[in-house]
């Protein structure tokens, strides 16, 4: 395997690089209502999927708006919306799920098969509905959008924490008389960190996705806001003239979730 | 009296197949507006090869599910249209300019347009062989009147005080109402005739000039060449395949590569790049438009300063080439296209004023309240980004609107005409009459902005008894005058009907009923394998 | 010992079913929920407020919701999967024909997508932190994060417009010959496999390393044991279960999640069948729809929890 020798030293900044450029990106981001040089939803040019050009250097989108404005726009909600749901979503399935390995018995089988049934109804119901119900707010997303991701972590974690609570180790503990929180804290969360931080990775990567198809739908994101899979959608037939409005979202989201994964597994590496 | 016996003569010669024969397309003002139409449309005529019979063709339609239908009542959506037009024939065609023609009616006469006696044509038989009788006609008018079918024609049946036969081949329709117009009603797609008993809508059993040979609702249609059907020359292509894509992308995608012949819908967008690459794209100047209409029943609607405001606020020009990339033209807040024969073009053209606007919005105390949102939807073509425009252009003279996007499933019944401020997207109509009769009089179904003036439908009666041309040209010019200033609804541009076909595909002629030929463009085609010249048209304004 | 994993193994069954109860349920009351009816649907925008009632009438929607269920329920009960509302054929005639298209090509992507899968994780944890490791990791990340409808779109733009080598259509009817099958789902599968390959080979890597770094597979180094000997009787008893849960998440996206591919791609599956009944309200379909999705679902899960049970017997008896 020629690939396989360890890493050489001298590369390992470049590594950090995509975490870096996604960082960078992140800021900017933040900063984006200060720093867009134009508003979001103002038609700024008559060519529509301009190229890269001086007055706006990601090209305009399928309006005529700018598209590095709408980037920055739509980076900073993405990034909120879908960072939030994620640690809602897997904080409460890590808690869920270790909470029903150790304990076993009734609570593990009613909240299974519970979170199973959530799980296989289709998301797009959930969605229609939650937004039909409590109408389409920012904090309803966030809500909806986690729901429907907990099930997903609770199971990955239970899974985990079940293979981990029969090693002799958690045996050992609990003989010593431990608490559960002291097992949780201590023993059965750093031997599962690795696992569970890959899996918060790609939570985030379904929760772009996902933001983005309810935006499709309709339920989304009101415009003028914005986020980066709608971006990327509503300027798709932009790819057949190779136009930045379709390339710089996606590189967006592409830069974002590999930063984030490759960060995430670097701490899991580090327990 | 002459002038006052039926104006449908018997024997007139219907949508014309051939290109040669196409009529001489009416209507100069939209021409100028968008040379690239005439153009390319003269280039088909003068040098397009003759008619002939034979081959496949597969053509791709836009949206397409489960609830695809072959009950004429039923058909709602432009695949229906087309697939219902393969199988089915009306008693009336309406041609590339919305005039009436006879088709399966042989004529149709009345004295006091209040009684109409239709003729049928004699020796039409159905696809299972039966002759077409008055029986047939009776029982596919009258079972729209049955409120459990949910039939789209429903409104229009109930215009119908009686249907009966007159012997075999006779029927005779008598209306609440007179109307002139009665017989573009009869054009409509969902009044096409069907076998007298029929309950069942599997297969389709029509006149038409295919049968069915395959239906799968979302998947596909295949229609095979009846070679029986009762027009000599009506119908050149031996098989044709309906599929519905809805992913725009992908249907474009697919006629780039060569797996379906016709799409329907092209993008603006894409239009370019069509036609370098030897595609035509068929332009087709329609009444479609989609509309802003702020009801004057609730909300800030109520004001009529405020409605005045928010049509000075519509960027038709930015909307035009932002939106539609110039495939439009440009709208005056009244319902009838540039091109349309009964179009007032006389009426001041509205601009774009946002100054103007401000200062009604501030003179009202607009400025400071809170505004109900604006509710669009990608169910109403073209409306999430009009709406946006719009939301840009009232910033600007520092008044917060709020855009609602809607999902597209249950826009229409859930959404429509519920908000004091709301998108909508209309089908040309049969006829002017049809159009003010349905979307604008006081007792309108479809009423959209809840405008009630009772002048208007003085106005609408009067039309709708007045044989002379002129005359009723005239009153509907002053109902359209009054419709742009009183009316909630904006009209900021009629959309232009793009369709993509390969050149071995003749016979697509524009046509003023919506894409493809009004949804009937099955039996105009033909194929030739080797066209002698390149159809791709101009190029993208 | 055989005897109580059997009844393990039954229970866990039996609380499927208690499961998929609970999901039928659910889904009536949520579709019900819904804003609209199938007879708005269906009516669109000539919907007046008497022509849906009359429509609701023949219909039998205005009925109480708790009738409708009974009824609908005890068809069930009888094998009767009851009549669709929009197009009135019976249910089970026009899932049967879709449902196969989607395991069709939920199975050939399952195919190349699992080996593929397992591979990349493997190989990726075997040689941890080397180039090999980051640069699947950077690619199998690009992958999965690039939305699917691009991935998708992108396939079709340079396979199909640009050189003409598949269809840009899978179009069932039209495959007559292997070679048509293949080139009609080529493009279809690689979509779908670059949205569960990527997933499925991270947490495969995360798994292995979890366990390739504990303090028994170290000792075991230690000892000297050979490295197939670790990998068969150390790692691969204690992956196994996480491992076919991960794999029972994105199977049963399969069949479910594929919208966009079938939509793009013009292939006629049971997930473009859902979307379609939601949007029209047609309450026997779309419980028909959610009924499956779920039974698949828990089926893959259900497997993979007998695989744990399995996996922690044999290795509380070693």
């Amino acid at each position: 395997m020629m690939l396989a020798f360890p890493l050489p030293r001298y590369l390992t900044p470049f590594l950090q690089a995509p975490a870096l450029l996604a960082l960078l990106w992140l800021l900017l981001a933040l900063a984006g209502p200060w720093v867009a040089p134009y508003l979001p939803g103002e038609v700024v040019s008559t060519t529509v999927f301009a190229p890269i050009s001086a007055r706006h250097w990601l090209g305009t989108d399928y309006l005529g708006r700018d598209v590095l404005t709408r980037l920055l726009y739509g980076t900073s909600s993405t990034v909120l919306l879908c960072a939030a749901s994620t640690v809602m979503a897997c904080g409460a399935g890590a808690f869920l799920g270790m909470m029903a390995a150790l304990k076993r018995g009734m609570t593990d089988t009613l909240l299974s098969r519970f979170m199973d049934g959530v799980i296989s109804i289709p998301s797009l119901l959930s969605g229609l509905v939650a937004v039909a119900t409590f109408g389409s707010s920012v904090p309803v997303l966030v809500l909806a959008m986690a729901c429907i991701y907990l099930p997903g972590s609770y199971r990955t974690c239970r899974m985990l924490a079940l293979s981990i609570v029969q090693k002799d180790f958690i045996l050992a503990a609990r003989m010593r008389g431990e608490k559960t929180s002291y097992l949780v804290v201590r023993e059965i969360l750093p031997n599962m960190a690795g696992p569970v931080l890959t899996d918060v990775g790609l939570r985030f990567i379904y929760a772009v996705r996902l933001l983005s198809n309810l935006s499709f739908l309709g339920v989304g994101l009101q415009p003028p806001q914005t986020d980066l899979g709608s971006l990327t959608r509503e300027n798709l037939l932009g790819l057949v003239y190779g136009a930045p409005a379709v390339i710089a979202p996606a590189l967006a989201i592409a830069f974002l979730t590999v930063g984030l994964n490759l960060a995430l597994d670097g701490k899991g590496r580090h327990q | 009296m002459l002038n006052r016996r039926n104006m449908i003569k018997q024997g007139t010669r219907l949508l014309a197949t051939g290109v040669c024969a196409a009529q001489p397309w009416l209507g100069t003002t939209w021409a100028e507006d968008n040379n690239a139409v005439g153009a390319g449309f003269a280039q088909a005529g003068q040098q397009g090869t003759q008619p002939r019979t034979g081959g496949h063709v597969r053509a791709a339609s836009t949206s397409g599910s489960l609830s695809d239908t072959l009950d004429p009542a039923r058909q709602s959506m432009a695949t229906d249209y087309m697939r219902g037009n393969m199988f089915y024939d009306g008693l009336v065609a309406l041609d590339e300019t919305l005039t009436p023609h006879p088709a399966l009616a042989q004529s149709i006469e009345s004295t006091d347009f209040r009684t109409w006696h239709i003729r049928l044509r004699s020796g039409v038989c159905f696809h299972d062989g039966a002759p077409l009788t008055s029986a047939d006609v009776v029982y596919s008018i009258l079972r729209h009147k049955a409120p459990e079918l949910g039939s789209q024609v429903h409104y229009h049946a109930m215009t119908m005080r009686t249907v009966k036969a007159d012997g075999p081949l006779g029927v005779v329709i008598e209306l609440d109402v007179p109307n002139i117009a009665f017989p573009s009603v009869l054009g409509l797609t969902n009044f096409a005739i069907i076998r007298e008993g029929t309950t069942q809508f599997h297969k389709a059993n029509g006149t038409g000039p295919f049968t069915c040979a395959v239906f799968q609702p979302g998947i596909r249609s295949v229609a095979l060449r009846n070679p029986n059907f009762w027009q000599p020359g009506g119908v050149w292509v031996d098989s044709l395949e309906l599929i519905s894509i809805s992913d725009d992308m992908a249907r474009h995608n697919a006629l780039l590569s060569g797996d379906v012949d016709i799409i329907a819908a092209v993008d603006p967008r894409l239009v370019a790049l069509i036609r370098k690459r030897n595609i035509a794209v068929l332009e087709s100047p329609t009444g479609t438009y989609t509309n802003l209409a702020i009801r004057q029943d609730v909300g800030p609607g109520q004001n009529p300063d405020f409605v005045q405001a928010m049509k000075l606020l519509f960027n038709r020009e930015q909307m035009r080439n932002s939106i539609y990339l110039g495939f439009c033209r440009t709208g005056n807040d009244q319902p009838l296209p540039p091109e349309h024969r009964d179009c007032n073009t006389t009426l001041p053209q509205t601009e774009f004023e946002p100054d103007k606007a401000r200062f009604l919005f501030k003179k009202n105390g607009f400025l400071n309240q809170s505004l109900p949102p604006l509710i669009c939807s990608p169910a109403a073509n073209g409306s999430v980004e009009m709406a946006v425009l719009l939301q840009n252009a009232a910033q600007n003279i520092g008044v917060k609107l709020d855009v609602r996007r809607m999902p597209a499933d249950g826009y229409w019944t859930q959404s429509w005409m519920r908000f004091p401020m709301g998108f909508g997207n209309v089908n040309p109509r049969a006829s002017a009459d049809m159009t003010f009769a349905v979307s604008f009089a006081s007792t309108a179904p479809w009423n959209e902005s809840h405008w009630r003036d009772p002048r208007f439908d003085q106005l609408l009666a009067l039309s709708r008894q007045e044989p002379d041309t002129t005359k009723r040209h005239a009153l509907y010019n002053d109902m359209q005058a009054m419709i742009r200033a009183g009316s909630g609804v904006c009209i900021p541009s009629f959309i232009t009907s793009l369709d993509g076909f390969h050149p071995r595909i003749q016979g697509l002629r524009p046509h003023q009923g919506g894409q493809l030929m009004g949804y009937n463009f099955a039996r105009h085609i033909w194929v030739d394998e080797q066209p002698t010249r390149s159809t791709a048209g101009g190029t993208a304004p | 010992m055989n005897a109580k994993l059997g009844i393990a193994i039954a229970r866990r069954l039996g609380a499927s079913c208690v499961s998929l109860v609970f999901v039928v349920v659910a889904v009536f009351f949520i579709t019900s929920a819904l804003p609209g009816d199938v007879a708005q649907s269906l009516l669109g925008q000539a919907a007046t407020p008497d022509a849906v009632a009359a429509l609701r009438h023949s219909l039998r929607l205005d009925e109480p919701v708790l009738l409708r269920f009974a009824s609908w329920a005890g068809g069930l009960l009888r094998g009767d999967f009851g009549m669709s509302l929009v197009s009135h054929q019976s249910v089970m005639s026009m899932v049967h024909e879709r449902l196969l298209h989607s395991l069709l090509l939920a199975g050939i992507t399952t195919l190349f997508a699992v080996p593929t899968a397992l591979l990349l994780g493997t190989l990726s944890a075997i040689f941890r932190n080397t180039v090999f490791d980051r640069c699947v990791s950077v690619l199998t990340l690009c992958v999965v994060s690039v939305p699917e409808f691009l991935v998708a779109t992108l396939a079709v733009l340079v396979f199909a417009v640009q050189l003409h080598l598949l269809p840009a259509l899978a179009s069932i009817s039209d495959i007559h010959s292997i070679g048509s099958f293949l080139a009609a789902f080529s493009m279809p599968v690689a979509t779908l496999g670059c949205v569960i390959v990527g997933q499925m080979a991270r947490m495969t890597r995360a798994v292995m390393v979890n366990v390739l770094s504990s303090s028994w597979v170290e000792m075991a180094v230690l000892k000297g044991v050979s490295p197939t000997a670790i990998i068969l009787r150390h790692v691969l008893p204690n992956v196994v279960a996480p491992l076919f849960n991960v794999m029972a998440l994105s199977l049963s996206y399969l069949l479910g999640g594929v919208v966009i591919v079938e939509s793009v791609f013009h292939y006629p599956g049971i997930a473009s069948l859902m979307v379609d009944s939601v949007a029209s309200r047609d309450i026997p379909l779309v419980q028909t729809c959610a009924l499956i999705f779920c039974a698949a679902y828990l089926l893959l899960t259900t497997l993979a929890d007998v695989v744990a049970l399995f996996s922690t017997q044999e290795r509380s008896r070693a």
